[in-house]
């Protein structure tokens, strides 16, 4: 059986348990292991963590790849610590902050007692500067702009632990941008690095405040992370407040998947990320942990583009909507660990609301619709209008888990009801330029972890991910303004209650107009020994080393 | 090169030219006077291995030319690659200063004359995907590719001399039916099932080596047998025609007639002649064994030019791919110029043609 700790959902104990909790939960799953845990942290030992890729950049704005932010959440601080369960804010580097009215000025004010692993201080000048550099960004040195902070405008050093970030417009998503590993404090000699700087290989000079430094690195194969003895700044909430238990973390990259579980099964990792869904049960049935923590954003989904002549109709993209059995998909290609998707936001997200009834399957109602619009089948089978027969193109989408598989089975379930569904696997120069086109790619998959109502934005909005099209990249023009108007009021209302409901808001608008197919809730699965204590995940799933230990 | 190699390598492959089977105590080479050779030597220098390393460098500019034109010719471009993806959530103004910092949208004659003047200083560039310089990226992994490429390539060879070996000198025919059969079961071995079944068993089942954080030594001996096995399967196959074909020519019978044993005939005359077709092959195969390691470095998680070209191919990652066609081509005229060395060491007919009037 799979005992995964979903988000850590039933843990109902926080803080000074977390590391109990685990192992409570882990242990209730009766297949083995190690028992009840043996009581306090044990200090010392090397942890080994295998990846699934390697890293290709440590800049934090630019480190949403997990590859990349499972180290800089491990050698960063932020200004706020988000707690994973509740997703509410806690005093970190900043020990409090003040927001004005309309979310345009933010006050933190800092620990005096921090430093970077290069010994340098941790103070408001350099948070100045880290965050002149993620709201701004850099084109000459190739450094982008945080997807994260939004309509940043300067920054004001009032003392050395007092900094006043202004804001052009409302940014009520800034103080959980501020929690993110894309705001990972940097020291200022890093910030003045190029992108090259933060690339593999340069490892060891990315310099940050937090409990692991990396001390060695082969490109492409190994990262070692080092515990820092002197850490004494974990958030309040922790139960560990000194050095991390671990002395080190062995990240080694190992890409084949077969490689990855064979290694854990026989003892040769502790942790391994990315345990594929039909992995799973291996790694259960040797009597390991599971977890799948949830990413928390935009869920797994299918975005349907609908400035594409076909896709226009939307007797189409609900026929699309209909005629796909993803109770099916979930069962067949996923496991228990994926939930069924109800809206496009997770239930697991900021600001979700259930919108399970719009995406009913319901093959009959799919045959109807299409006939309806004019679409009838042919002799092949395929439904035609005007001679042009009902063909559409959906990427295959690497990052996510089995994405193909996933869209080979909905392929067949939309052939049932006459719509051929091709799926776009190409090289990236030819798929970068084609999933930029409505006309090439009429059907988008992806998704989008964060945890702020900001997320939703991120998603769909013009100038950010603009995974439905709704903005031409050819002619910049705005399909739908409303969507861009209801899209816009979630990033830049100062209060929480109204930003949640702007944020349903575009999920309903969603819903109704049929702009997407939710699939499923994605979470990042890892596999881990039995005794290795203490793995936590920040927000969206990456893995924090700090409170590890091993019970050997 | 490779072409006027594997022409010369037919002449003993073929019929043979009378007077050209040599008997105990060597050939001609054997018995040059030092004047003769010392002449043959200059003749060497002077001539032919200029000419040849001139040769060389023209290959090498028209590789790095061809790659360039066609990484160009792809649709798309790393930066596109790179700062278009959606999950940078990017706005297009933002996209267009970064595109102008790189300098992407230069004409593309500039392009290359900028990339090539930088190549012809040692610079490689940096990765559009990661950043990290090129001249890095491959001084760390180029060792550790030919480390495993050569430990492969002797494996390989020691592999195929045994099986060709012990295939000829078998007693009975049905063992040699049954070695015979063993290249072509080789051959047909993916490396990539051979490598995770060779994990499977020797390193999860068995528990013998480590696959993850290895020792330097330990970590070899699996990727190096992967690699190994299909590379030795042509190379037996052909040492083993050869050396039948050998057997079947007058002067074996004429050595046997003159009262050598039969491992006299195989050691001194016939492997000796048989080695020249499959020395041209092992040359070819060279190909094969970069492949076989982008395989081998994927499944054992080795860092190493295959790794590299893997993700650089993944990613249209120009500059590196730009290096690594350039590194292969080298490594390719540096092996090609060895076997045409070699020859003249094994058929004194070759050493008179290259350090003769040709």
């Amino acid at each position: 059986m799979i005992r995964a700790h979903r988000g850590w959902q039933g843990a109902a104990a926080l803080g000074a348990t977390l590391a109990l909790v685990l192992t409570a939960c882990g242990s209730d799953g009766g297949s083995g292991g190690n028992g009840e845990p043996s009581g306090d942290p044990v200090t010392g030992g090397t942890l080994v963590y295998l990846e699934h890729q390697p890293h290709n950049t440590l800049y934090p704005p630019a480190a949403g790849f997990y590859p990349n932010g499972g180290l800089v959440n491990n050698i960063t601080d932020r200004l706020v610590y988000q707690d994973p369960q509740t997703l509410e804010f806690e005093p970190w580097i900043a020990t409090d902050w003040e927001v004005n009215a309309d979310a345009t000025q933010y006050t933190f004010n800092l620990r005096g007692d921090v430093t970077f692993s290069d010994g340098s201080p941790l103070d408001a000048t350099v948070v100045a500067a880290n965050f002149d550099l993620y709201g701004l960004g850099d084109p000459d040195r190739a450094l982008t702009v945080s997807e994260a902070v939004n309509n940043y405008a300067s920054s004001e050093v009032v003392d050395a632990d007092t900094v006043v970030f202004n804001f052009s417009a409302p940014a009520p998503g800034f103080l959980q941008a501020a929690s993110t590993i894309n705001s990972g404090l940097v020291s200022a000699g890093t910030l003045e690095g190029a992108f090259e700087d933060y690339g593999p290989g340069n490892g060891e000079n990315v310099i940050g405040s937090g409990p692991f430094v990396i001390t060695a690195e082969e490109i492409g194969t190994s990262v070692t992370l080092t515990a820092r003895e002197d850490y004494a700044w974990a958030p309040e909430s922790l139960q560990n407040q000194g050095r991390p238990y671990v002395d080190e973390v062995q990240v080694t990259v190992t890409p084949e998947d077969s490689v990855r579980v064979g290694a854990l099964t026989s003892g040769q990792a502790d942790v391994i990320r990315y345990v594929e869904a039909q992995d799973e049960a291996q790694v259960a049935g040797a009597g390991l942990d599971i977890y799948a923590p949830q990413t928390r954003g935009v869920n797994n989904s299918l975005s349907l583009r609908f400035t594409n002549p076909i896709l226009s109709d939307i007797r189409v993209r609900q026929a699309l909507i209909a005629g796909i059995d993803r109770q099916q998909v979930v069962d067949t290609i996923y496991t228990e660990n994926y939930p069924l998707a109800t809206s496009s936001l997770s239930s697991t997200a900021l600001g979700y609301t259930d919108l399970e009834e719009y995406y009913a399957f319901d093959p009959e109602r799919a045959a109807d619709l299409l006939d309806e619009a004019g679409w009838t089948l042919g002799a092949d089978g395929i439904r035609e209008r005007d001679g042009q027969s009902l063909t559409l193109v959906v990427n295959e989408a690497a990052p996510q888990p089995r994405s193909f598989e996933a869209l080979t089975l909905i392929s067949q379930q939309l052939a049932e009801i006459g719509v051929d569904l091709q799926i776009l696997r190409a090289d990236a120069g030819t798929y970068t330029e084609a999933i930029q086109d409505a006309d090439q790619v009429q059907i988008y998959h992806s998704m989008v972890g964060r945890a702020d109502l900001d997320v939703i934005k991120s998603q769909y909005y013009s100038t950010n991910r603009n995974t439905l099209l709704n903005r031409d990249p050819a002619t910049d023009a705005i399909a739908d303004p409303e969507l861009e108007a209801l899209l816009a009021a979630v990033a830049s209302e100062a209060d929480g209650d109204t930003r949640i409901a702007n944020s349903q808001a575009v999920q309903t608008y969603l819903a109704e107009n049929a702009y997407v197919i939710p699939l499923f809730e994605e979470p990042q699965v890892f596999g881990s020994q039995t005794d290795v204590e203490g793995l936590s995940f920040e927000s969206v799933g990456r893995p924090s080393f700090y409170e590890v230990w091993l019970d050997r | 090169m490779t072409a006027e190699a594997s022409l010369e390598a037919g002449v003993p492959d073929g019929a043979p030219t009378p007077g050209a089977p040599r008997t105990r105590g060597g050939g001609a080479v054997g018995r040059a006077t030092p004047a003769g050779r010392g002449g043959r030597v200059l003749a060497l220098l002077t001539g032919y291995v200029p000419r040849r390393l001139g040769q060389a460098l023209i290959v090498l500019w028209i590789a790095f030319t061809a790659a360039f034109v066609l990484l160009q010719a792809m649709p798309g471009d790393a930066i596109m690659i790179r700062f278009e993806n959606p999950e940078l959530g990017l706005s297009p103004e933002q996209i267009a200063d970064i595109r102008a910092s790189y300098g992407v949208d230069d004409p593309v004659l500039i392009q290359y004359l900028h990339t090539f003047a930088g190549f012809i200083r040692g610079d490689f560039g940096y990765s559009v995907q990661s950043g990290t310089p090129v001249r890095q990226l491959i001084a760390e992994a180029f060792p550790q590719t030919l480390v495993l490429a050569a430990a492969g390539f002797v494996l390989a060879v020691l592999l195929a001399f045994a099986i060709a070996f012990l295939s000829a000198s078998a007693r009975f025919a049905w063992i040699r039916t049954a070695l015979r059969s063993v290249p072509s079961l080789f051959v047909s071995v993916p490396v990539f099932w051979l490598g995770i079944v060779l994990i499977q068993f020797f390193s999860f089942r068995l528990g013998w080596v480590a696959v993850i954080n290895p020792g330097p030594v330990e970590g070899l001996i699996l990727p190096v047998l992967t690699l190994a096995v299909p590379i030795a399967a042509p190379i037996a196959q052909i040492l083993t025609r050869s050396i039948d074909e050998v057997y079947t020519q007058p002067f074996v019978r004429v050595v046997q007639a003159k009262g050598a044993s039969p491992s006299w005939v195989l050691w001194r005359n016939v492997l000796k002649n048989a080695t020249l077709p499959t020395l041209t092959m092992a040359g070819i195969l060279f190909g094969e064994l970069i492949g076989g390691a982008v395989v081998t470095e994927t499944v054992f998680g080795r860092s190493g030019i295959g790794r590299i070209t893997e993700q650089a191919v993944a990613n249209q990652d120009t500059p590196v791919l730009q290096a690594v066609v350039l590194l292969a081509a080298t490594v390719f005229v540096l092996i090609n110029l060895t076997v045409d060395l070699i020859y003249p060491k094994l058929d004194p007919r070759l050493a008179r043609r290259i350090g003769g009037s040709r």
